[in-house]
């Protein structure tokens, strides 16, 4: 018989929101109110072209986010972003430039590059617990540097082609890049929730020594979310190169962080354990909404890189004490 | 101990203490009065509250509702800052130690120290070396308390309280993990602890220690105190009665169950040695029996099940399942041949602290509960509620954060997992470790019904009294090597303990 502990009356008449759905719903009014605040003061801020133009810019950091979002879960970390996309935009150009692979050849190249470098950082983290941090550390600087050497630090421009030219540039309207992110966003919220891979993701997050007892295979999981962040990264290169027509090995300058901040925003806590798609999605329109509007509004670009870490910190800040008031979960 | 003409100064005053979680009410309107020099037992059933009046007097977490007094200052919300202040030290049941630090650096954690804006590591050492004196402890203060047996690192743990001159020092479970002379000790400094005037409350589920220490218990269950006796004059079923409430339950020994040894053994371990700790170690476990593996904390029964199950395999020896030999132990190997562990460590490696109590019952077979890749949610809940009823696991709802449940029920949790992975051979470490006397007795119910469905059971307690009430044949370990096999009527208390505890 299933004793259930006087659940039924709680002194206080509301029940406490669980901390994540606390944080998600304080992102959509804080998403809310920039609207209203930038709509009445950056000029342009409302108009379709802008919206359309936040779009693509929040697929750069959506769809990698979504593959980060797990990773950050299973208590690991990837700060590769950045330089992974700037290499698959120079990548995607040269083979299809100057590599003669023709532009499918050029794409499959990419990809299984991108896969292949994330699944050897995975794989070290696996195989010899060499923190993910250093790992894709090590891929950040070669990824970096490789991306400057193979051109010379001049961009390389991609041939005239109809297929990239929809890649970069949209389908009925909306940028084909958003299209994607949407795409994976559900692929990635179907995994995370529906697949045993998913769960083991939050267990090993959670507690890997348990998660190992209970007959998970850490080694496997472990690969495969860095193989899959290294896949993501690809395509938002390939992306990225589309739209501008060209690659470029300081593309993306600095995305890792964005990525990583759009998560954190969203609710997912660094230790590991918990975090949501859902919440990663609110994160990153946050982050673009933010960087948008201090575009339009004219400030200093400089200024705009102060005036977002402070806005990031913040928002984790209410994040974390959104959680301390929640309290349904005994501390220890 | 004894009552003076004059009634000692109240160290520790409780009024209408409460506190709740989402859905539990953890506890309600407690009151304690407890005076210098007092060892108070606190008493109950695993989800009585006593945990969370220890983390309320400690400050670890601040209370809804009534208040905390320690020698006539309140405690408030301060937290565990205050507290100290104040004169409360804990020693919880989970160690806070820094493995990777000195006795001396851990003794002094957060207050090293310092001469001429150094730590003063020669102050440090004197100073701690002075405490381990005072409390008859032969120990050194530079070694790592990493390289300590566990049992010594209970005992540093205790010595870092006593070091702050605390007026009221709580001890959660301090013997539960250790051996019987080690027992002794902390109960000897527990005494000498008492009659220097600080105020002690000591949480055990073991009686017999308790008389030996203790002048007056409090009893508590369902989050209230009952109430408080002296324990000079209340006698154990009293007491018992008081923890449990309707019906008391005298521990029998159970019915012997029959069991065919003349078939193949479900499992069969030949010459296992896994250095240093097991050497040459072979028994077989038959279908429907529940083996248990008697043995004091060191004696290798971990790393046995662990090189069983494919985790750290053996440097040699085999395993058989069903009379066939295992070529390559491994762990997905031996999960497929039916093969489920749970571990003593329950916090650190048994349950997935975030995740529900659902997730956690199905997290070791997925294919159960899914159609192709996709997990079916409703499939899941109706799997995880089915264990959750059979196991009558105390939860507000399936999908609660396991870590919310009181030990007993998170033991009952991660044994199920293994009944609905469908595993017929159980491995049990340690399985009522910090479980209270009901869920003891409902667990032991368990394992004899899986034995009685045909599973085999491996059994392992350093609890040597309850091994006769669940056990159908008993090895004794000691030192890494099985010195005696019992059962039948050669099977009793007194036989387990004496094996498992004669020195050579």
């Amino acid at each position: 018989m299933t004793t259930t502990t006087q659940a039924a009356e709680t002194p206080r008449r509301t029940r406490t929101l669980p901390a994540h759905r606390l944080n998600e719903i304080g992102l959509v009014v804080a998403i809310v109110l920039l609207y209203v605040v930038l709509g009445l003061s950056a000029a342009g801020f409302l108009s379709l072209d802008n919206q359309l133009g936040m779009l693509r810019d929040a697929a750069t950091i959506g769809i990698a986010a979504w593959g980060v979002t797990l990773v950050i879960i299973a208590g690991e970390i990837d700060i590769s972003i950045g330089p992974a996309v700037a290499f698959s935009s120079v990548l995607v150009a040269l083979g299809s430039s100057k590599w003669g692979l023709g532009l499918a050849g050029a794409i499959v190249l990419t990809l299984v590059v991108g896969t292949a470098a994330g699944a050897l950082a995975g794989w070290l983290r696996a195989e010899f617990g060499v923190p993910t941090f250093i790992g894709t550390l090590g891929l950040w600087s070669v990824f970096g540097g490789l991306g400057l050497y193979l051109t010379d630090a001049l961009p390389v421009v991609l041939p005239e082609n109809g297929f990239l030219d929809v890649m970069g540039g949209s389908i009925l309207g909306i940028p084909t890049a958003a299209l994607v992110m949407v795409v994976l966003l559900l692929v990635f919220v179907y995994i995370a929730k529906y697949t045993s891979y998913g769960r083991s993701v939050y267990a090993i997050g959670g507690n890997a020594a348990a998660a190992e007892l209970a007959g998970i295979n850490l080694k496997r999981v472990r690969v495969i979310l860095f193989a899959t962040t290294g896949l993501l990264a690809a395509i938002t290169g390939i992306l990225l190169a589309a739209r501008l027509g060209a690659g470029s090995g300081s593309a993306a300058s600095g995305l890792e962080f964005d990525v990583i901040a759009a998560v954190v925003i969203g609710g997912t806590a660094l230790a590991g354990g918990r975090g949501s798609l859902l919440g990663t999605f609110l994160g990153v329109i946050f982050i673009t909404v933010i960087g948008n509007g201090l575009v339009l509004l004219g400030v200093n670009s400089f200024l705009q890189d102060v005036i977002r870490g402070i806005i990031i910190v913040g928002a984790v800040l209410v994040n974390v004490w959104a959680g301390r008031r929640s309290n349904t979960t005994r501390t220890s | 101990m004894r009552p003076t003409t004059s009634s000692p100064a109240i160290i520790a005053e409780v009024r209408g203490l409460t506190k709740h979680y989402a859905g539990v009410h953890a506890l309600t309107d407690a009151e304690l009065t407890i005076r210098a020099g007092e060892v108070r037992a606190l008493l109950g059933r695993n989800g009585a509250g006593k945990s969370t009046v220890i983390r309320l007097l400690s400050g670890v977490e601040n209370a809804d509702e009534g208040t905390v007094h320690i020698d006539g200052r309140e405690l408030g919300d301060g937290g565990v800052r205050r507290a100290t202040e104040l004169g409360v030290q804990t020693v919880h049941q989970e160690l806070s130690l820094v493995p990777q630090l000195s006795v001396a650096e851990n003794m002094f954690l957060g207050v090293w120290p310092r001469a001429g804006g150094r730590v003063d590591y020669a102050a440090m050492r004197r100073k701690t070396q002075s405490v381990l004196d005072d409390l008859g402890l032969r120990m050194d203060a530079d070694s790592l308390v990493g390289d300590l047996p566990l049992a010594e690192q209970q005992l540093v743990e205790i010595a870092r309280a006593v070091r702050r001159s605390p007026r009221l020092l709580i001890l959660d479970e301090p013997t539960s993990a250790l051996a019987a002379g080690e027992v002794a000790i902390v109960l000897d400094t527990v005494r000498r602890i008492a009659e220097t005037g600080v105020a002690v409350i000591y949480v055990s589920h073991r009686l017999d220690e308790i008389r030996q220490v203790a002048s007056s218990a409090t009893v508590m269950r369902d989050g209230r105190v009952i109430d408080t006796v002296e324990l000079t004059e209340a006698s154990t079923e009293h007491v018992v009665s008081l923890m449990i409430g309707d019906a008391v339950r005298s521990v029998e020994r159970p019915d012997r169950r029959r069991v065919a040894r003349d078939v193949t053994p479900l499992l069969t371990v030949t010459g296992l040695s896994v250095p240093p700790k097991v050497d040459d170690v072979s028994f077989d476990v038959y279908p429907g029996e529940v083996l248990g593996i008697a043995g004091l904390m060191g004696a290798g029964r971990t790393e046995i099940l662990r090189a069983i199950s494919g985790f750290a395999p053996g440097t040699a020896g085999e395993v058989s399942v069903e009379g066939r030999r295992v070529s390559t132990v491994t762990p997905s190997a031996m999960k497929k041949l039916g093969i489920g562990m749970t571990p003593e460590d329950r916090k650190g490696t048994g349950i997935v602290p975030l995740l529900g109590v659902d997730e956690n019952i199905t997290i070791a077979n997925y294919d159960a509960v899914r159609t192709g890749t996709t997990i079916r949610w409703n499939r899941l809940r109706d799997a995880a509620e089915q264990i959750i009823d059979k196991l009558s696991i105390a939860t507000a709802r399936a999908d609660t954060p396991i870590v919310n449940l009181s030990g007993g029920n998170q033991q009952k949790a991660v044994i199920g997992r293994w009944l609905h992975a469908g595993s017929r051979i159980l491995l049990l470490d340690e399985p009522t470790r910090g479980v209270d006397v009901q869920a003891k007795e409902e667990i032991y119910g368990l394992v004899r019904e899986l034995a009685d469905q045909g599973a085999s059971v491996v059994f392992v307690s350093g609890e040597l009294e309850e091994l006769p009430l669940v056990c159908d044949r008993v090895i004794v370990l000691r030192h890494g090597r099985i010195v005696d096999e019992m059962m039948g009527d050669r099977l009793t208390t007194d036989s387990v303990i004496a094996a498992a505890m004669t020195t050579d």
